[in-house]
């Protein structure tokens, strides 16, 4: 009697939900998928993929976004661990103003925040007028439309959530294993490599996962500072879907990053510790 | 606390790198230039009239409050006894359907925009804003699960438990006893959902067509033509606006935890 009402219970709190997401979600994404299979005639082929994998400029651009996701992630640990160590150690009342800010950019607008850059790296923007002022540049340098002004676009999105990730990661690194490892004659720096990092490793791969599989999927950022000049995924499945009304090359991107991401994810789990989810 | 100068000084620069942007955009937004320039000269409020003025900010300023409004309101619907079972109940299939439930998480938004686009405009030929409102409910689903189940993990049961065996049915504790209790975590949820749809780009760059946009997209087609300081002004009211919902949520709520 008890495991029907409770089975009577389970469906009436998970059907809506279950059923909305197979009705427009998950249904929309798989008629996409299998679509891409299909080749004019109706026979199942590979001939869409290969079409798109063998294409130079696909080529060029899968590897550039994977080179930027990779610079990115990169210093944002370098920068990010600092920062969560230092914040950690903060009076609560400065821990909690410090967090407000470190969650004001992902909170606010892609497109406000992406927008600054061009007012900062632009033609007449504050480095280019910087620079000529103390005379070290005649004329401007092309800041914008590079894939270093893509980078800082995306470290300004991606380095809060490194911060976020790494700062709930140190809070479960008791204060007291510091101290011993220091009262046991390690110094700062050789603890803060051998006790906090392996300490809060989990964090780290966290944080990782989650910036790297990000600048793979952003759009706002290398749409605004990149434009057609420097395409990356994002920004070519939206010139092929939207622009050129190629939909299949578009589906075939879309694959290729779901892929990507997914298989990121699996690689950079057996990283984490076990007996962790 | 003595902590050593490097390290002061690296969370300065990843400050000043964070927040200088948003600075910078003020300063502008009142520049009496017309192109973007730096350091800008004069004061006007000008920008700030010609945005407000700009019938098609207007109209897609609505676009996305309502979607954002009804969408959040059905995922938290759809998302709340999705919560409760998982937090609550041991059932099988349980990692299967968690799977699912995260999975809009998970799948790039582009993708779930594109194939929402494909599947429902072109095959089906629902109306572009339905597939708008569909695609917005899909992505802020996974949020107001987790963020729900979050603080339903903080409620003790027993307050429940003690209702039921006081004489209460399931479902009038769950009104009477547990949404009560997790009040703080649904006002979270609604904020957080909110927002995310607010400023969603990606799903919404294939779910809108002529006489259907957000007020984002809209702003990202204003700035292929036009290079003056009306998207600083406008960023500068979005902006302040997200700061004073931000900063009154983390005080109240904490909200920076579910992030």
């Amino acid at each position: 009697m008890r495991l029907k009402s409770q089975q009577k219970s389970l469906v009436m709190l998970l059907g809506a939900g279950s059923l909305f997401l197979l009705a427009f979600f998950l249904v929309p994404l798989l008629f996409v998928l299998s679509e891409s299979f299909v080749g004019d005639d109706g026979v199942v082929t590979a001939a869409r993929y290969m079409a798109v994998l063998v294409d130079e400029q696909f080529q060029n651009v899968y590897v550039r976004t994977l080179k930027m996701a990779l610079v990115v992630t990169v210093i944002a640990v370098f920068a990010g661990y600092p920062t969560a160590y230092l914040m950690m150690k903060l009076k609560p009342s400065r821990k909690a103003m410090l967090m407000s800010l470190v969650i004001l950019p992902l909170m606010t607008s892609p497109v406000a925040r992406t927008y600054a850059w061009i007012v900062i790296l632009g033609r007449y923007g504050i480095v280019n007028q910087t620079l000529s002022v103390l005379g070290m540049t005649k004329e401007p340098i092309r800041m914008l439309y590079t894939e270093g002004a893509i980078i800082i676009g995306l470290l300004q999105l991606f380095l809060p959530i490194m911060v976020l990730n790494l700062v709930s990661a140190l809070e479960n690194v008791p204060n007291e294993v510091e101290e011993a490892a220091l009262s046991l004659g390690s110094n700062k720096v050789g603890t803060f490599f051998r006790v906090i990092v392996p300490l809060s490793f989990d964090g780290l791969i966290m944080g990782v996962t989650l910036v790297f599989t990000g600048c793979i999927t952003a759009y706002v950022t290398p749409a605004i500072l990149g434009g057609a000049k420097v395409l990356t995924l994002a920004t070519l499945m939206r010139q092929q879907a939207l622009v050129l009304m190629n939909w299949e090359a578009a589906t075939v991107i879309a694959v290729v990053m779901i892929l990507t991401t997914l298989v990121l994810h699996t690689v950079m789990r057996r990283f984490r510790p076990r007996n962790q989810v | 606390m003595k902590n050593s100068k490097i390290l002061i000084l690296i969370t300065a620069l990843v400050f000043i790198f964070l927040i200088g942007p948003f600075i910078m955009i003020f300063l502008t937004s009142f520049s009496s230039d017309s192109i973007m320039r730096f350091p800008p000269k004069g004061f006007t409020l000008a920008w700030y009239t010609k945005a407000l003025n700009i019938e098609m900010f207007r109209t897609t300023f609505w676009v996305s409050l309502k979607t954002g409004l009804a969408a959040t309101a059905t995922a938290l619907i759809l998302g709340v006894p999705v919560a409760y079972a998982n937090i609550r109940f041991n059932y099988r299939g349980k990692n299967a359907l968690e799977l699912l439930f995260s999975s809009p998480a998970i799948v790039p938004g582009m993708v779930i925009g594109f194939s929402l686009l494909r599947f429902f405009v072109y095959v089906s030929n629902i109306p572009i804003g339905i597939g708008l409102y569909l695609g917005h409910t899909a992505i802020l689903f996974p949020y107001t699960v987790r963020v729900v189940s979050s603080s339903l993990r903080n409620f003790e049961g027993d307050i429940e438990q003690a209702a039921i065996s006081l004489g209460s049915t399931p479902l009038h504790a769950f009104f009477a006893v547990v949404l009560p209790n997790i009040q703080s975590g649904l006002v979270a949820a609604f904020i957080l959902a909110f927002i995310t749809s607010f400023n969603n780009v990606p799903v919404s760059l294939f779910l809108t067509g002529p006489g259907v946009a957000t007020l984002p997209i809209q702003m990202l087609s204003y700035m292929e033509y036009y290079y003056d300081p009306t998207i600083s002004a406008l960023s500068s009211i979005i902006i302040v606006l997200t700061v004073i919902v931000v900063q009154s949520a983390e005080k109240l709520l904490g909200i920076s935890k579910y992030v």
